[in-house]
């Protein structure tokens, strides 16, 4: 093959492809990127058999063909590429040669017979904005559970419901739940997306872009961006119906700021005990929430964040961990804590914000 | 047909020399047979990478060798099947279990506002004649709570289903009618809430608490015996929900008469419903209980061994279930069936054995009861109280340990056999109008358990 393009095109590309090739596996050829030059474009490919990815770049090809590189090395080679320089490949028998202004490389290529299929699929197809996609799950993630035992809940599960597109995680500790409205979106979408492949997912999607296709069948989910076809397992299976464990009555209201809850947690956490354990007693007589955490062999802490409070007095143990984490999904400057007596769960908003919703269950020590 | 487990091993076991390592560790482990229709296979892989690949690289070649085995094979197809991830056979059957039972979000689905354990439902609750009275009526509360027949109060010895039944009640009401707020209470917890919520001094928030409820179970209501207090709450709870059409539903051990130091006003509203009784389960009943327990586990237990643990393990439902745990535990250990030599070494222990006391010591056992030296019994004298318990003696071993009526007169000091059946007579006539007689008697009754 021989193909010329421009350099800043094919490096964003081969990094990206870098980011989901195979390591580690037995199957060597994952590793690599597939180049192919036809027609008008050279498409990039790589997978790790959970997902697949291809990005397709202008350039001019003298000769089409084929060849798979080591993602590794390709990705080195380009990340030292300066910009605005136009490269040319060139691929005979079993090497590579990429030359550019200052360069020239010859990379060993490997069978490019072996390298697997990506799957395009045919389904149902919908349309959203790039940033619902991204923000959702970036909203939510980090509440799935990381462990493999049960697919259903180490995963992101998108669903449809009236003119709301809906992200949930969770590890059965804890929940958030983030909801876009999105204009026309159809209803019955319901995708088990596997948390490893989200958080790839992330990585790989450029970050300005405004109209995202998916396209999903039974197992297989694909995203189109202009260029990028990014295909990922998806679990065939049935998320926990996770409403009917919403408390609805809280009997405890409390608004505290964000920033100040985040200050006296960061502060909590040095104090924690190995259970990550935080206690936080709230009195409507007081002005203040407190958060109160000891561990033997550091000492203790009492924390005092002025705030709120309606409702009766509660004292409830958490996990540090769990509680931090939601902040970052909370853009707003206040927020409002809900409590529904002991044993039960705590749910977290921002004020006046309906769109993000985080649930916590208290540890019972 | 084809053995299509056999026939996918050995085109494995044919495929893994004709391909290197790699390839077949990563495209063809969890992969299997599905199903094979009209000589086409379908081959069950783990997502859609190895579908494709499979279907373009390998297609030939599985079908070659799939052919060399069977003759019957006409063509393959792969589809992507959830259940390939476990390795097919006993073991992967095995793993699939343990995984089901593990994983369900049991912390997340207990629902701690009703307190009712979703274990106990009507599908696992075996009807017999012991109960059948019982069930109808729960059926029928199912069908119109509150109305049908409120309060209902249901009594009976301990271990024989009671707070299933009416633990079953409340979820069948909870599942049918969303809107119903279901609450289950032992009468343990209730008098501890109502003591908190005195000493926090908010004795609102526990009636508030109890009369937003549309159907309360309070089960071992008994325990409210000498609670006067407690008796007042829920003499007034039970006013407010019973005036608003609310389900009220009680278990207890002894009928609401027997139940000690219990207000009259109480006795009497707990009546005023359906008040049923269980007994002690046939042996059909036991039967078909240990019955429908073993399919539920699905172990192989001769008909014989049942019939023994049945005619063995008499009255109480939970020791039957106790002896059948041991039995079924011992048999997944052993992994095959088990003798009927070997059960009934299993569970000697938990046979109660037959009552084989001395008339002597039946007597000791209810001059004691009375306070009384159990040599006055025997003595010829018409002291009122020891003729009393005399009476009792004789009532007793009549009826609980049916000896003759001649042998009880000579042994409670040479009495007439006339003069012994006058005495069965009158207890039994006397305990018929007088229930402190007949709490006496099943209080003593008891001491011979």
């Amino acid at each position: 093959m021989k193909a010329e393009c421009q350099g800043e095109k094919i490096k964003d590309a081969i990094i990206r492809a870098d980011r989901i090739t195979g390591k580690n596996l037995a199957l060597p050829i994952l590793g690599s990127i597939l180049c192919i030059a036809s027609g008008k474009t050279i498409k990039l490919r790589a997978t790790n058999l959970s997902l697949g990815l291809e990005i397709e770049i202008p350039a001019k090809i003298e000769k089409e063909g084929v060849c798979a590189v080591k993602g590794i090395i390709l990705s080195a080679f380009f990340s030292s590429l300066s910009k605005n320089e136009t490269v040319i490949l060139v691929g005979e028998g079993d090497t590579l040669t990429i030359t550019t202004k200052t360069n020239t490389v010859v990379l060993k290529t490997q069978n490019h017979e072996d390298f697997p299929t990506i799957p395009f699929i045919e389904g149902e197809e919908i349309v959203i904005p790039h940033k619902t996609f991204t923000e959702g799950v970036k909203a939510v993630c980090y509440s799935a559970s990381f462990s493999d035992i049960k697919p259903e809940i180490s995963s992101v599960y998108v669903y449809s419901e009236g003119e709301f597109l809906i992200f949930v995680a969770t590890d059965s500790f804890r929940l958030a739940e983030k909801r876009f409205k999105v204009k026309g979106i159809p209803e019955g979408i319901s995708l088990i997306i596997p948390y490893k492949n989200v958080i790839e997912l992330l990585r790989v999607l450029p970050e300005d872009n405004d109209e995202l296709l998916l396209k999903f069948s039974k197992n297989q989910l694909a995203l189109v961006l202009s260029g990028l076809y990014i295909t990922s397992r998806i679990i065939d299976g049935v998320f926990p119906d996770y409403k009917q464990i919403i408390p609805k009555e809280p009997i405890t209201t409390i608004t505290v700021l964000k920033q100040e809850i985040l200050q006296a947690l960061k502060v909590s956490n040095v104090f924690s005990d190995k259970f990550n354990q935080i206690t936080l007693t709230a009195r409507p007589k007081d002005k203040y929430i407190a958060l109160f955490a000891k561990n033997n062999d550091i000492g203790e802490t009492t924390a005092r964040i002025e705030g709120v409070i309606q409702g009766d007095s509660i004292e409830m143990n958490f996990n540090y961990k769990y509680f931090f984490e939601c902040f970052q999904s909370i853009n707003k400057e206040s927020v409002v804590l809900r409590a529904h007596g002991e044993g039960k769960a705590m749910v977290i908003t921002g004020v006046n914000d309906t769109s993000f919703l985080y649930l916590i269950m208290p540890m019972n020590r | 047909m084809v053995d299509t487990k056999q026939l996918w091993e050995n085109c494995l076991a044919e495929i893994e020399t004709n391909v290197s390592k790699a390839n077949f560790s990563t495209w063809f482990k969890n992969t299997a047979i599905v199903r094979e229709e009209q000589g086409t296979i379908y081959v069950g892989v783990p997502n859609e990478f190895v579908k494709d690949w499979l279907a373009n690289k390998y297609q030939k070649l599985i079908l070659k060798t799939l052919t060399s085995f069977s003759e019957y094979v006409r063509g393959v197809s792969f589809v992507i099947s959830k259940h390939n991830q476990k390795s097919s056979g006993e073991h992967g059957f095995e793993s699939k279990i343990l995984m089901h039972r593990e994983l369900p979000l049991q912390d997340l689905y207990i629902n701690k506002e009703d307190n009712l354990n979703p274990r106990y439902t009507f599908e696992n609750f075996i009807v017999g004649p012991f109960n059948e009275l019982a069930y109808a009526a729960g059926q029928g509360i199912i069908l119109k709570p509150g109305t049908q027949y409120n309060p209902f109060f249901i009594y009976g010895p301990t271990g024989l289903g009671k707070t299933h039944l009416i633990q079953s009640i409340g979820n069948a009401i909870k599942q049918k009618y969303i809107e119903k707020k279901v609450h289950y209470v032992t009468l343990e917890k209730f008098a501890i809430d109502y003591i908190n919520a005195v000493q926090s001094n908010k004795p609102n928030s526990f009636k508030e608490k109890y009369r937003k409820y549309d159907v309360l179970i309070i089960d071992d209501i008994q325990f409210i015996s000498n609670k006067e207090k407690t008796q007042e709450e829920l003499f007034h709870l039970f006013n407010a929900l019973y005036e608003q059409n609310k389900q009220i539903i009680f278990s207890s051990d002894k009928h609401p008469n027997y139940i000690q130091n219990l207000e009259d006003r109480l006795k009497s509203r707990f009546s005023s419903g359906m008040i049923v009784d269980v007994i002690e389960p046939d042996f059909e009943s036991r039967l078909a209980i240990i019955k429908a327990k073993i399919q539920e586990q699905n172990l192989p237990i001769t008909s014989e061994v049942l019939e023994y643990i049945a005619g063995s393990i008499q009255g109480n439902i939970r020791e039957l279930e106790g002896s059948l745990n041991a039995i079924i535990a011992a048999t997944s250990l052993k992994n095959r069936e088990l003798s009927l030599t070997e059960v009934k070494n299993l569970i000697k222990n938990n046979i109660r054995p037959k009552k084989n006391v001395s008339v002597a010591e039946v007597v000791k056992a209810i001059a004691d009861f009375y306070n009384l030296e159990d040599k006055t019994i025997y003595e010829k004298t018409r002291r009122k109280e020891i003729v009393h318990a005399r009476q009792i003696a004789m009532y007793i071993l009549r009826e609980e340990f049916n000896v003759s009526y001649p042998l009880i007169g000579q042994k409670l000091g040479g009495k007439d056999h006339t003069t012994v059946i006058h005495s069965c007579l009158k207890v039994k006539n006397d305990c018929k109008n007088d229930p402190t007689l007949a709490e006496e008697l099943e209080r003593i009754k008891v001491l011979f358990k």
